[in-house]
């Protein structure tokens, strides 16, 4: 008899959010018993969160969509029928097939939402069909950070938190709770129980707010303008590195006058933050060596999306923190396939990468092989500049994500074709032809390659098979062979997995015994080489958005929808929205759906100021409508002195699995039923949509509508 | 070595994350209902002269003089020599006695089983020499275990410990 009753451990690593923490998971009689950290996992050392400590809900919940799945009645309606994987496949190959005879391949979109590490099988399919468009967050979530830090220092500067920084900056960013995709929380509460300094840009109090030497409560969306009042003062004082300067950066003496567009007492204007404050946060940074900043998404997703990350790389650049220890470095990865040659771009013929959607436009984007949704939701209505046909989408929901949801609903209703792969019926899905069941990351093996920039690969692995379940890598590379691209993908997808190890000379199965890989860390390597830029140099003053026609310079842009820019709507609308703070038991959309995680945060919160709810006959815990021109929806209401009685801060990702008709409530909280997408709000070189920063009104829900 | 055992948060270091409810849940197989620790956020307040956020951890202290323990009819309730407070479920009758009885309002009921439940540190993993799953799972740290007198110390506030003697009051 084997030893089934016994109980097994194998050690893997964490994907319930960007992932990084090693874990233990404990298997008996071929089921899942027990999910803890991995003390010997040399990032996260032991430490989880309750979203992974949670997997196992996920893995065995009943709602689990476990075989693939076709529309049986109309759109939307709620009807499903069982299927075979070959159905389903030749079904969606049969009208990939079609769309691209009858319009091209450009006709067809993929998308991906976070990407659950799949993004590089994902674009090797979608390159090798033959189409340029893939809807990515890319254009407002880390895509835009890469692009930004790309053309400015040749790639993204990550904070070297292990190699005690004197002073840190956290930037629009609550990293204890979630972490990033290059970075792990814990190691922040590391450096900062080793003494560094601590300063905290947000406008709403966190943990690490309240913990931080210096609290910068700025105004939503003047995150740029600060930064520049920064680099103001670190010129003005003579506070930068000058040796730096003089050999590693390229239009210093433009820069300097651009920073001398924004003297710290103008900057207290825009941004409310004190003129003494800002001096003292840009003298604490420039004068502690090393520092490092780490930023979040929060200062991506507004009209200012590239510039802000700009300046706060040139912040780094000037003050002799890039590259060296303790700063913001540029780890070094293991030797293996990198994810764009694995991608494949190169196999997208020009005259189809020219198509891409929206590329001539927003020029950073299509550099990075992204677009902005707007231009897949009009091609759907208008079929301009040529239809779109066919989506798949993997992982995503859109219909909550997306700015503007209705404009979305409204999208994927009308797209002629759509299929989506996930885990459970999602509102996004429920609109679908087509569902396909995705493995959950205990269900299939896996290289975590997601920590590129840290300098790690981690070995995640398959513990147990659910239903049909397939990973998304087995998806692609299955409807791939059924589309003539046979030659470019192995027989199942470990054979994928070896291709992508080849460089290490391992093997999969070699790797996983090993458990991860770390490259070896070269700091300064400008010294030897430059920065991977048009000059070699950092780029203050960018040669490449120059030569494309945007401002070369980083600058501050009023968000578009402001008390400032939009006066004639305080009337109506009188306080600024701010979306998206996180939650620490959920990932954008996900896990609303986990008992034990749903129970810790049943509703979705609203956080207002006392004040405001005295004015407006709101008490804690009352249901509230939040309203702009959009539409409204309601969350619950959290009194707290911690943000600015003029603001308020709604959550994001909410819809309700409960609610068992196909809408699952996607329009009841969903807050991108209030937010724009209007062009007009995009980042100009990104398209970055603004999820960020708007208007509203606030009023209790009348009695009855509770 | 003899002492008591017990478990306390240092709330200066709780990030409010989370972690520990659920790791909690998976060790005890528990339902939605219960919940021996549970992280709530306190109002922001001025602490060394800047606003900042607390988390409030409510979980079992194991007192000295448990009041559940008092007030339980049916002696489902018992501390041990070492300090750990526990309820019999073969005992307990569901007469929510101890959920009025406990001074900090920590002990829970499963509502489905009618029981009186409440963290028992851990047992089977404390038999093992483990530390409590919360304790593993906390990414900062702030969950110390272990004895009375020298938590405290360990958790850098050892004026606590006359305030923990009396909870019971």
């Amino acid at each position: 008899m084997s030893d089934s009753n016994e109980e097994k451990i194998v050690k893997s690593y964490c994907r319930s959010c960007h992932g990084g923490c090693g874990v233990l998971v404990s298997v008996r009689d071929g089921r899942i018993v027990r999910i803890e950290g991995d003390p010997e996992s040399p990032a996260s050392r032991g430490s989880m969160c309750s979203k992974g400590l949670a997997a196992m809900q996920l893995v065995y919940h009943p709602d689990r969509v476990t075989y693939p799945l076709k529309r049986a009645g109309s759109r939307g309606e709620g009807k499903w029928q069982r299927i075979s994987w070959d159905e389903a496949l030749d079904t969606i190959t049969g009208k990939l097939k079609q769309v691209k005879m009858e319009f091209g391949a450009e006709s067809i979109v993929l998308g991906y939402g976070t990407g659950r590490n799949y993004e590089s099988f994902l674009y090797r399919f979608s390159n090798l069909l033959g189409t340029p468009n893939v809807l990515t967050a890319g254009h407002m979530c880390y895509g835009s950070r890469i692009a930004a830090t790309a053309i400015t220092c040749g790639k993204l500067p990550v904070c070297d938190f292990d190699k005690n920084p004197a002073c840190i900056i956290v930037w629009g960013n609550n990293i204890l709770w979630t972490n990033p995709d290059e970075q792990v929380g814990v190691r922040l509460s590391r450096a900062l129980s080793n003494g560094a300094k601590l300063i905290v840009v947000d406008p709403r109090l966190t943990f690490v707010a309240g913990k931080a030497d210096i609290w910068l409560q700025l105004r939503p969306g003047t995150d740029a303008a600060l930064a520049l009042g920064m680099a103001n003062v670190i010129i003005t004082e003579q506070l930068y590195d000058k040796t730096f300067v003089r050999d590693y950066v390229y239009g210093w003496d433009k820069f300097v006058e651009r920073a001398q567009e924004y003297p710290p007492e103008k900057v207290e204007e825009i941004t409310w933050v004190p003129a003494e404050m800002i001096r003292k946060s840009a003298r604490l940074y420039a004068q502690s060596k090393p520092a490092c900043i780490q930023w979040g998404v929060a200062i991506e997703q507004t009209i200012n999306c590239i510039d802000s990350n700009r300046i706060l790389t040139d912040l780094m650049a000037i003050t002799g923190n890039l590259d060296v220890p303790g700063g913001n470095v540029f780890y070094t990865p293991p030797k293996v396939r990198t994810i764009s040659e694995f991608a494949l771009h190169r196999n997208l013929p020009p005259e189809q990468a020219e198509k891409r959607l929206g590329g001539s436009t927003y020029k950073l984007a299509n550099r990075i092989a992204v677009l902005t949704p707007k231009e897949v939701w009009d091609a759907i209505f208008t079929d301009k500049p040529y239809p779109v046909k066919a989506m798949l989408l993997h992982g995503t929901n859109p219909l909550i994500t997306r700015a503007h949801s209705k404009e979305v609903y409204r999208a994927l209703s009308q797209v002629d074709f759509l299929a989506v792969t996930d885990f459970f019926l999602t509102p996004t899905a429920e609109l679908a032809d087509i569902v396909l069941p995705a493995a959950t990351w205990l269900e299939f093996d896996d290289i975590g390659d997601y920590m590129f920039r840290h300098g790690y690969i981690f070995a995640r692995k398959k513990v147990v098979q659910i239903g049909e379940c397939w990973s998304d890598h087995k998806i692609f590379s299955e409807l791939g062979k059924r589309l003539g691209q046979e030659n470019y993908w192995r027989d199942d997808p470990e054979g994928d997995l070896d291709y992508i190890l080849e460089p290490s000379g391992l093997t999969w199965q070699q790797f996983a015994e090993i458990g991860f890989l770390q490259g070896e860390m070269e700091y300064r390597k400008h010294e030897k080489r430059g920065f991977s830029s048009p000059t070699r140099k950092v780029e203050l003053y960018s040669t490449i958005l120059e030569e494309w026609g945007y401002d070369p310079l980083p600058r501050y842009r009023e968000i578009p929808e402001s008390p400032i820019s939009k006066p004639e709507m305080i009337e109506q609308y009188p306080y600024i929205l701010i979306t998206g703070a996180r939650i620490p038991v959920f990932f954008h959309t996900e896990y609303r759906m986990i008992p034990w995680l749903r129970e810790i945060h049943p509703d979705p919160i609203v956080e207002i100021h006392p004040d405001l709810g005295k004015e407006h006959g709101i008490k804690d815990g009352d249901w509230v409508f939040i309203e702009s021109p959009r539409g409204k929806v309601k969350q619950r209401a959290r009194l707290t002195t911690g943000i600015n009685p003029g603001v308020i801060a709604a959550q994001h990702g909410w819809w309700f699995p409960e609610i068992k008709d196909p809408g699952h409530g996607w329009d009841m909280s969903n807050i991108n039923i209030l937010t724009d997408n209007d062009p007009a709000g995009y980042d100009p070189a990104m398209g970055a949509t603004n999820l960020r920063v708007l208007l509203c009104k606030i009023y209790p829900v009348g009695e009855g509508l509770q | 070595m003899t002492g008591e055992y017990a478990l306390i948060v240092k709330t200066a270091d709780c990030i409010g994350c989370s972690a520990c409810e659920v790791a909690c849940k998976q060790e005890h197989g528990l339902p939605v209902g219960p919940r021996w620790i549970k992280v709530s956020a306190d109002d922001p307040r001025e602490i060394d002269g800047r606003l900042q956020l607390r988390y409030t951890v409510a979980h079992c202290l194991h007192c000295t003089s448990p009041g559940c323990l008092s007030v339980c009819p049916v002696d489902a309730i018992t501390k041990r020599a070492d300090g750990i407070v526990l309820v019999d479920a073969t005992l307990c009758n569901g007469c929510l006695s101890c959920i009025d009885g406990c001074p900090i309002g920590v002990m829970q009921f499963d509502e489905d089983k009618r029981l009186a439940e409440k963290c028992d540190l851990c047992l089977a993993r404390h038999d093992q020499g483990l530390n409590p799953a919360c304790v593993n799972a906390c990414p900062t740290g702030c969950i110390y275990y272990g004895y009375t007198s020298e938590i405290f110390t360990k958790a850098g506030t050892p004026e606590l410990l006359s305030k923990y003697k009396n909870i019971d009051s």
